[in-house]
């Protein structure tokens, strides 16, 4: 359980600041990034999960499942599009959500599927993942990219400020089935609301 | 400020309705020589008006305009972008190709098996290109297309123009079974 840790990519990053800043400008491709490193550091949080190494199990213990996770960064979209994209696949396994993917019309379903199979890729080669399919998504989310800023010229010498949106796409990948989720109907949500309604005391009373 | 605004658009509306009485009357002030006494004292005021014209129509018709009360919240908005109609629908006609394997939607042809197909009319359409050397020199004889497994069919060749789909440049192509 857990991965091992590519031990020559840590020292690199920890020998040296200018060694980290290279690292951080190769990884983006924007030349904003040499001078704001922030948004770009605190991105790598996601990659830094996959290195986490568990203690050994116990004999009685039930087997973890292997979690994988990935990413993409400065991805040509829209966060509010992609979005809809990611809430599509959550709770979906694998073949199901590339099956999905594969035809939506959506421009952002090309690079998710993109990610997908890299990260199934990842998980059969590094994460000890036995059959490729056995794999369900279990968290997918997109998030605000660095935005360029250009200049939209309005009638009567008025001018905008435009938005080159970019945004991020995260996905978590467990290994064995998706997890059920109990769908609740509106009659028994409404019972369960009028129940918690009934189960109130009055206090201070007689 | 609403009433004198329009108190002010009625004024303007009556002198431009006057304006153009005059103009019907066929009274040219706008032509008239400079010495005529009517002439430029009608004309600045019309002038004046037409600027102030100008710009209060474009204030006027800001204030007019629908604009919104109050912030919306993100709670707000997010009930509309996340509401159950614009959220993407899960496709239920996906089914495995029966030839090749691969995905595809229950009525739209199979994507690989597609470009096999079109590849490999491609590479029969550039032979039969190459043999007749030219446009508009198709002959007048029906065109088979043998494949290699093929040659020692009972086909009558004389008859008819053959080619095989195996030039010497291109790898053999398996007939589909």
């Amino acid at each position: 359980p857990g991965s091992p840790c590519p031990p020559g990519r840590r020292s690199a990053c920890t020998r040296s600041p200018l060694g980290w800043a290279t690292l951080l400008a190769s990884f983006s491709n924007l030349h904003h990034a040499n001078f704001h490193t922030t948004a770009t550091v605190d991105a790598k949080n996601w990659e830094r999960k996959n290195r986490i190494v568990y203690p050994p199990q116990l004999p009685g213990e039930p087997r973890r499942p292997a979690e994988i996770h990935h990413c993409r960064y400065q991805i040509k979209y829209s966060k509010d599009k992609m979005w809809y994209l990611a809430k599509l696949i959550r709770g979906m396994t694998i073949d199901q959500a590339l099956g999905q993917l594969e035809f939506s019309d959506k421009k952002g379903a090309k690079i998710i599927k993109e990610v997908l199979l890299e990260a199934q890729e990842m998980a059969v080669k590094n994460h000890n993942v036995e059959y490729r399919s056995n794999l369900y998504v279990a968290e997918s989310f997109s998030g605000k990219g660095m935005y360029l800023k250009r200049i939209r010229i309005h009638g009567r010498g008025r001018f905008g400020i435009m938005d080159k949106v970019h945004c991020h796409y995260f996905v978590k990948l467990v290994e064995g089935l998706p997890p059920k989720v109990e769908q609740k109907t509106n009659f028994d949500q409404a019972k369960e609301y009028v129940q918690q309604l009934r189960n109130r005391t009055i206090i201070h009373s007689l | 400020m609403k009433i004198s605004s329009f108190i002010g658009f009625l004024r303007r509306s009556l002198m431009h309705l006057e304006y153009r009485i005059a103009q019907a009357a066929s009274l040219d002030r706008q032509f008239a020589p400079a010495l005529a006494v009517q002439g430029p004292s009608l004309l600045k005021p019309s002038q004046s008006e037409s600027d102030e014209c100008g710009q209060s129509t474009l204030l006027d018709s800001i204030l007019w305009m629908a604009a919104p009360k109050k912030r919306r919240t993100i709670e707000v908005n997010r009930c509309r972008r996340r509401n159950e109609h614009k959220l993407i629908p899960v496709k239920n006609n996906i089914v495995p190709c029966p030839e090749c394997g691969h995905l595809k939607q229950k009525h739209i042809l199979c994507g690989f098996c597609y470009e096999r197909v079109h590849r490999e009319t491609a590479l029969i359409r550039g032979q039969i290109q190459a043999m007749e050397g030219g446009p508009l020199k198709n002959p007048a004889v029906e065109t088979v297309v043998l494949y290699e497994s093929c040659r020692a069919s009972s086909v009558n060749r004389d008859a008819k123009t053959s080619l095989s789909s195996a030039p010497s440049s291109s790898s053999c192509i398996p007939r589909p079974a």
